[in-house]
């Protein structure tokens, strides 16, 4: 399925909605610990534009979480849908989304993250009020509440069912991204605002001033290890150089890797030629010029995020680029095609012959090493031997740009069992030969 | 780290990864994908690349008279999918397996082996 095609499925849109929505209501909660409050209280000022910046976090807050529970509901049932191969109107009366809710992981993680977000609207309540926010032990819970509400989007992806090591790693990086990335980009709009909208005095510009180096300190921690945590998640899900240009998910990750550098730089530029003169206490005028550019450039970045975000949202409805073309072999075969899978010692081949039934046909054949990565062959032929004693016929395949082989107007003149066989050359002067029987239909 | 260093060793670190399995694909099956065994065999074991979803995984045996020869719901634990079969005589089996992977990606695909000298 390609990128243009898959732009149809509406659960692009609501895992958008959904990742948009997690995000902002666990990155305003981490700006109110760790930034708004700390920022609030060295500026010793509680006034009316303080309580206004404080309304305006809880807006976020509530609307967030709110947007989350919503959206997490479609995305459960489209979910169900194709999981189960039921059409919409009949995953209730066929007991299907209670079967996905209690016996799949992702149904198991959709109920604990339902629960986990009524707790923290219950913490809410009290945590995005002043005196709330004060309350060391609430500030803690909350704070852990929303990193797990965003944390645990990692078991509705591509992150989990890997075996070994990767078992472990994988989700572990994923997790740690997707809070890392709450707490950087889900900051960014309340940074913005309260940049925006403290006003032009002695107070506000102090609560300016600790906001921008506290955001400063999130943004480098959050940065280095979205970075990290972004290199493993590649690793596992691109797989190769190859597989990153060469398919639309590995286009689709560039394009969020090329953003995410864009973000960097910008907060290079925030870092290290607007903060310092924010924090300067001579010249006031270039101070409050400073912060207005730092707001203009949180709410480009906040937009760049935005844009990831839909990324996010599409790369998770498609395969990963490490193993595309093997989806493309083994999951996706026409129905007038049969298909044969060729197992042998060194190597092994996805025989695809279509129409698979007597009279012209054509075959596909795609060769992969044990590890399921592209066996690199020098020559490929074809050889197809009928179910009755007769002479065999040999072709030479031509290699398609997409790395598989391909042999086309072959003749089958006979139902039945027919014998493909495989012949290789490898890259290092060796030989491979697959051998298997394949079934032709008679014609129609 | 130097500019150079970076770049080199995180085209080292993605260079040397092993591709993931983010669907479940066939690994392997017992009998062996387009093998000839002696014997019809009392089971059909299948090992996928990832965990399976029991509740949404399955698999279809027909035997060489057509008719369907698995023994009903598979036994599924972890990537393994193992179901019991039914005598059907020498001749060509097919199966066809359907799997739900616990990252809730759905794949498909179909293979024979066969029973006897043919």
């Amino acid at each position: 399925m390609s990128a243009d095609n898959n732009l149809n499925d509406p659960l692009i849109y609501v895992r958008a909605l959904h990742f948009a929505a997690t995000i902002a209501a666990t990155g305003v909660v981490w700006f109110i610990a760790f930034i708004g409050e700390p920022a609030f209280r060295d500026a010793k000022q509680d006034t009316g534009v303080t309580k206004l910046v404080r309304n305006r976090f809880a807006w976020i807050a509530w609307i967030g979480l709110l947007a989350a529970v919503l959206s997490g509901i479609p995305w459960l049932v489209l979910t169900a849908e194709s999981m189960s191969g039921q059409p919409l109107s009949e995953l209730s009366s066929q007991g299907v989304l209670w079967t996905v809710l209690s016996q799949t992981d992702f149904g198991r993680d959709w109920l604990l993250r339902f629960v986990m977000a009524c707790v923290l609207g219950a913490l809410f309540v009290r945590f995005l009020s002043a005196e709330g926010a004060r309350s060391l032990w609430l500030k803690a819970v909350t704070v852990i509440l929303a990193a797990a509400l965003v944390g645990s989007l990692a078991w509705a992806g591509h992150a989990i069912g890997g075996r070994g090591v990767e078992g472990l790693l994988h989700p572990a990086a994923d997790v740690l991204h997707l809070i890392a990335a709450a707490a950087w980009a889900g900051a960014l709009v309340p940074f913005a605002l309260l940049l925006t909208m403290t006003r032009v005095d002695a107070a506000s510009l102090t609560a300016a001033r600790t906001a921008t180096l506290r955001f400063s300190t999130l943004g480098i921690v959050s940065v280095a290890t979205i970075l990290f945590t972004g290199i493993v998640n590649t690793c596992y899900l691109a797989g190769s150089i190859p597989a990153l240009v060469g398919t639309d998910y590995g286009h689709l990750l560039l394009i969020k890797i090329a953003l995410f550098l864009g973000m960097v730089g910008i907060a290079g530029i925030n870092w290290l030629r607007l903060t310092p003169r924010l924090i300067q206490n001579a010249d006031v005028v270039a101070a409050q010029n400073a912060r207005r550019q730092l707001s203009c450039n949180a709410t480009v970045e906040a937009i760049m995020s935005a844009a990831i975000i839909a990324i996010v949202a599409v790369l998770g409805t498609l395969p990963p680029a490490s193993h595309a073309h093997h989806h493309a072999a083994s999951g996706a075969i026409p129905a007038d095609a049969t298909f044969q899978h060729i197992h042998g010692e060194n190597g092994m081949a996805d025989v695809m012959i279509e129409p698979g039934r007597v009279g012209n046909a054509n075959a596909t054949i795609r060769l992969w090493n044990n590890d399921l990565e592209t066996l690199d062959a020098r020559e490929v032929t074809v050889t197809l031997t009928a179910p009755t004693a007769g002479k065999p016929t040999t072709r030479v395949a031509s290699r398609d740009p997409d790395g598989a082989w391909h042999v086309d107007g072959i003749e089958l003149t006979q139902p039945g069992n027919w014998t493909v066989t495989i012949e290789v050359g490898l890259g290092d002067n060796g030989r491979l030969m697959l051998k298997a029987p394949i079934v032709i239909e008679p014609e129609h | 780290m130097r500019t150079p260093t970076a770049i080199a060793t995180f085209g080292f670190i993605f260079l040397a990864t092993t591709a993931a399995q983010a669907h479940a694909f066939l690994d392997h099956a017992n009998p062996l994908v387009g093998s000839t065994v002696a014997s019809a065999p009392h089971e059909l074991s299948l090992s996928f690349t990832q965990n399976l979803e029991p509740a949404f995984s399955s698999v279809e045996v027909t035997g060489p008279n057509g008719a369907r020869v698995d023994a009903g719901k598979p036994q599924i634990s972890g990537n393994t999918m193992r179901v019991g079969l039914k005598a059907a005589g020498p001749g060509t089996y097919h199966v066809h397996w359907h799997a739900l992977s616990v990252d809730t990606h759905t794949t498909q695909g179909s293979f024979t082996f066969h029973v006897g000298g043919q």
